[in-house]
């Protein structure tokens, strides 16, 4: 009986001291590992936008070559959700309970997110840099929630000001994705409009599904358009604008952040795309470039890019891995998660990240500047991250001319 | 009144694509008595197929198109012979759940083999280019389409109607085993039905991929398909191009006078009016099986 007893007491002392010790140690780090956690559409009408993941997990396989941070490995565990929120959930939960992220980064699109979202800050554990430029993600702010992407309410007050006030256009229409990108997109351009005293000509919706475009043109012909702003995704932009030129309506086309790969849009849309001004985040600075000139996207003229082109794409990258902006996007999402995490030290643990991310102010990488402050809940602009963009327009040879320079655009609270 | 006949006359021009898709499928729901949902797919490979030929390996239309075609017709074949055919007495559901399966089969090979990029299909004529009849335009490519629904059309009834081979068609769809016992090898017509279902299908996405080339292209023109084939009735030929050209003339009048953000939905509302009023679809002839 005593040699029983000795045995269920030695079981249990062990047991407790091993929850003593997994109390103590941070979920997610080990001394050689940092894992972090990642979602994206590989597969799927999405699968376009699957190149961010890849772009995140080059850029850590770069910092691992360079040593890590302080020693230890980021490793990078990322899954296809086919931009199904549904996959989405049960992917996060998996690798959140069956080994345990440290942190989150990325992750594509405002729904598979807005899924996600309770449950991991629920858990307290920080989630960095959302690859979509949802107010979702810091209206209300969330504590462990930092937000790099801009709004894309941002994109469409630059645009209209840009139609508006540059180009003398006055019967601005819209596009829209049918979803929450294309409605604040339209609730950014209706504000942005109002200040001039004008009113968008006419509002059309496109669900994702969507395939002719017939119907759409002849709405924006009827109304005499002479700007159209494209909140939609890339495919439908090559069908409206080509389904525009069939029809021979041919205004002055311009679109959100997420149309910004050049090369890429004058590709599928077989030049159509030549003329476009869209608006952009970064990979490229318009002080250092200049107004009016000239970028290349195969040839970064930002050196940090020009560096991660190198040592992270051309080291990392998959052979049939093209180089462009979703890609790069990847990168520069999760700058300030990694410039936190160095900041921390050996030291690393959630709250300290947060603290760190907190501090980041004036932060540049290959994105705009990136500023955070201490949570305030009443306050959005504490989880903003960055605020400003500025617009491109699509040449015919692939490249990019700089119209604007950086423009901080004005955060617009949700309506509760 | 322009405006008017604008849409319908572009729901024509997207109702040939349709037309075409359902046109597929009422030949194999003929042949083998089952909605085909790999009749998207049965289009969508040898589209990349195509598009590989003409982007990678440089190789002219002339050439690259029959070729297209030809792979769609072995595709299908071998889709009926090696699958197909080899489920043991399967029921209805037994069949339709066969035909997913495959329609993810060739998702997924797409998908993995070509990657999930939208792309650009070089094409013979542009398809932004259009023709202007008085105020009203019709792009190149959908008059194109058009005219190519028209023609197999024609062709399909020709070859019912006087070939050997289409004959035997139409007697194995009628009744399998009478045409087994005057000699017709059925198994093989059915094939065969299969073989050409995949080439008309190839036809459609072929004209329907100057446009974007990715993995879902083929979703959208196959869901409106098949409404069409339900609303003209899933056995008549003619019924399910005049199904289609109703879904897609509907579908623009809808999107023009009512609502744009409920287009897409329309199809599947006209299948429901449809089978509630007429449910063997408007055109196909009703028929009382003696027990």
């Amino acid at each position: 009986m005593k040699k029983y007893l000795a045995y269920v007491l030695t079981v249990m002392t062990l047991v407790i001291l091993g929850l003593a010790f997994n109390t103590a140690a941070e979920e997610g780090i080990t001394d050689t590992e940092i894992h972090i956690g990642q979602w994206g559409p590989q597969t799927g009408p999405a699968a376009p936008w699957g190149a961010v993941a890849r772009g995140t997990d080059a850029y850590f396989k770069m910092i691992n070559e360079d040593g890590g941070i302080h020693g230890r490995k980021l490793v990078l565990h990322y899954f296809d959700d086919g931009y199904n929120p549904a996959k989405t959930m049960a992917g996060v939960k998996q690798l959140q309970e069956e080994i345990g992220m440290f942190a989150w980064v990325g992750g594509v699109g405002t729904a598979p997110g807005l899924a996600v979202k309770d449950y991991i800050m629920d858990k307290k554990i920080p989630w960095i840099g959302p690859s979509a430029g949802s107010r979702h993600w810091i209206d209300p702010p969330s504590k462990y929630l930092f937000n790099t992407y801009p709004l894309y309410l941002g994109d469409a007050q630059l645009l209209c000001k840009y139609a508006v006030e540059t180009l003398g256009l006055k019967r601005i229409a819209i596009a829209f994705q049918n979803d929450d990108y294309g409605k604040q997109g339209l609730e950014g351009a209706r504000k942005q409009l109002a200040k001039s005293g004008l009113k968008l000509v006419t509002e059309i919706p496109v669900n994702v599904a969507d395939v002719d475009m017939k119907p759409h043109i002849m709405k924006f012909r009827k109304a005499k358009a002479d700007a159209v702003l494209l909140f939609v995704g890339p495919g439908h932009v090559a069908r409206l604008q080509g389904t525009g030129k069939a029809m021979q309506f041919t205004p002055q086309w311009m679109t959100a952040s997420t149309c910004g790969d050049h090369p890429l849009m004058m590709a599928i849309t077989k030049g159509l795309y030549a003329g476009t001004i869209s608006s952009t985040f970064g990979m490229m600075d318009p002080k250092q470039v200049g107004i009016g000139n000239k970028e290349v996207s195969q040839t970064p003229s930002l050196p940090l890019l020009a560096k991660y082109k190198k040592d992270a794409y051309g080291k990392f990258a998959a052979k049939e891995e093209r180089w462009g902006m979703t890609f790069s996007t990847g990168m520069g999402l999760v700058e300030p998660f990694v410039e936190a995490a160095k900041r921390c030290g050996r030291e690393l643990t959630r709250e300290k990240l947060v603290a760190e991310l907190e501090k980041i102010q004036n932060f540049n990488g290959i994105m705009g500047t990136v500023n955070y402050a201490p949570f305030d809940p009443k306050d959005p602009r504490c989880r903003i991250g960055q605020q400003e963009v500025f617009l491109l327009r699509a040449e015919a040879d692939g490249s990019s001319t700089i119209l604007t320079d950086w423009y901080q655009t004005e955060f617009i609270p949700m309506e509760h | 009144m322009v405006d008017f006949l604008q849409m319908v006359l572009s729901g024509i021009a997207v109702g040939s694509s349709y037309a075409l898709m359902g046109l597929g499928m009422v030949l194999i729901y003929k042949a083998s008595k089952v909605p085909n949902f790999v009749q998207g797919e049965m289009a969508l490979l040898p589209v990349f197929i195509s598009f590989m030929l003409l982007s990678t390996y440089k190789i002219p239309y002339y050439i690259a198109f029959p070729a297209t075609l030809i792979f769609a017709f072995f595709l299908g074949c071998f889709l009926e012979f090696a699958i197909l055919r080899r489920a043991k007495a399967p029921n209805i559901l037994g069949l339709i759940i066969i035909t997913i399966g495959m329609e993810m089969m060739l998702l997924g090979f797409v998908s993995w083999k070509f990657g999930a990029s939208q792309r650009a299909m070089p094409f013979p004529i542009s398809s932004y280019d259009s023709i202007m009849i008085g105020d009203i335009f019709i792009s190149s490519l959908d008059m194109l389409t058009l005219v190519v629904a028209l023609v197999i059309m024609l062709g399909l009834f020709l070859f019912f109607r006087f070939s050997k081979m289409g004959v035997a068609m139409k007697a194995t769809q009628m009744n399998e085993n009478a045409a087994a016992l005057m000699g017709i090898k059925t198994k093989q017509i059915r094939m065969v039905t299969w073989g050409i279902s995949a080439m008309v299908g190839a036809v459609a996405g072929l004209l329907i991929a100057p446009v974007l080339v990715e993995p879902y292209m083929m979703w959208d023109p196959m869901l409106k398909g098949f409404a069409g084939a339900v609303v003209g009735g899933m056995t008549s030929l003619p019924g399910a191009v005049f199904g289609a050209y109703i879904v897609g003339i509907t579908e623009h009048l809808f999107g023009g006078y009512i609502s744009i953000e409920f287009k897409s939905v329309v199809a599947f509302v006209i299948i429901v009016i449809v089978l509630c009023i007429k449910p063997s679809g408007l055109f196909a002839r009703h028929y009382v099986k003696k027990v």
